[in-house]
């Protein structure tokens, strides 16, 4: 299982801060695929974190059962 | 790991207490403080009324260290302080206060105007404006 978790429009659109994939392991682009499938992801602007860290969305990855994967908006702090 | 998220407005009260707490620290000459308050922008007809903020809190607990390692190894800095709002901040109330201080005067200004600019750009913090007609959009860094 791979998780997930949204925030801001992301999120709304998701309409979810979280989810569990049914997927053991995946490429990160295809991920990013799945899930512009399920709620068109690509008309917003935003970056990945992979266990925390910003990954380019082209970027050669595999996640796995035990990664952190996050979608983020534009920051909007201060 | 120093805490930075508060739920709601910075109070006056908070930020004056927190002045108070370096009273007994004499190596500290200057301090500087920056407070960002929610501001009524106008959104076409309507105008923002207040920010819900949110965060991706570990993420954004991972940068703001780095983000403090970096400020004291640029800067003369005795301490400092960040803390931002999470949850609904009204127009005119506080969501973030930065606090510098430094044996002397000329560092404050610059370690504050970066530290406020790195919160800005790396930590995810996200804000939905909330409109006088209950809708909202949501807030995007200039």
């Amino acid at each position: 299982m791979i998780t997930v978790n949204y925030f801001g429009n992301i999120a709304e659109a998701a309409q979810s801060s979280s989810e569990t994939l049914d997927h053991d392991s995946m490429s990160l682009v295809d991920l990013l695929e799945l899930l512009d499938s399920k709620y068109s992801i690509a008309q917003f602007p935003f970056q990945v974190a992979v266990n925390r860290k910003i990954v380019s969305k082209q970027q050669a990855l595999n996640i796995s059962d035990s990664d952190e994967v996050a979608l983020l908006p534009p920051f909007a702090g201060g | 790991m120093k805490k930075v998220f508060l739920e709601g407005a910075i109070s006056p009260e908070f930020i004056a207490d927190s002045i108070a707490k370096h009273q007994g620290k004499h190596s500290i000459g200057a301090h500087n403080i920056f407070l960002g308050q929610v501001r009524a922008d106008e959104v076409g007809d309507n105008k923002v009324v207040a920010i819900e903020y949110t965060t991706y809190e570990e993420m954004a607990n991972e940068k703001l260290y780095e983000i403090r390692e970096a400020a004291f190894e640029k800067f003369n800095l005795t301490c400092l302080h960040i803390y931002h709002s999470l949850g609904e901040v009204k127009v005119g109330d506080i969501c973030i206060f930065v606090f510098v201080s430094s044996p002397r005067r000329k560092q404050v200004y610059e370690a504050t105007e970066w530290l406020v600019n790195q919160v800005k750009e790396h930590v995810p913090i996200f804000g939905k404006e909330i409109l006088d007609n209950a809708d909202h959009q949501w807030k995007v860094n200039s």
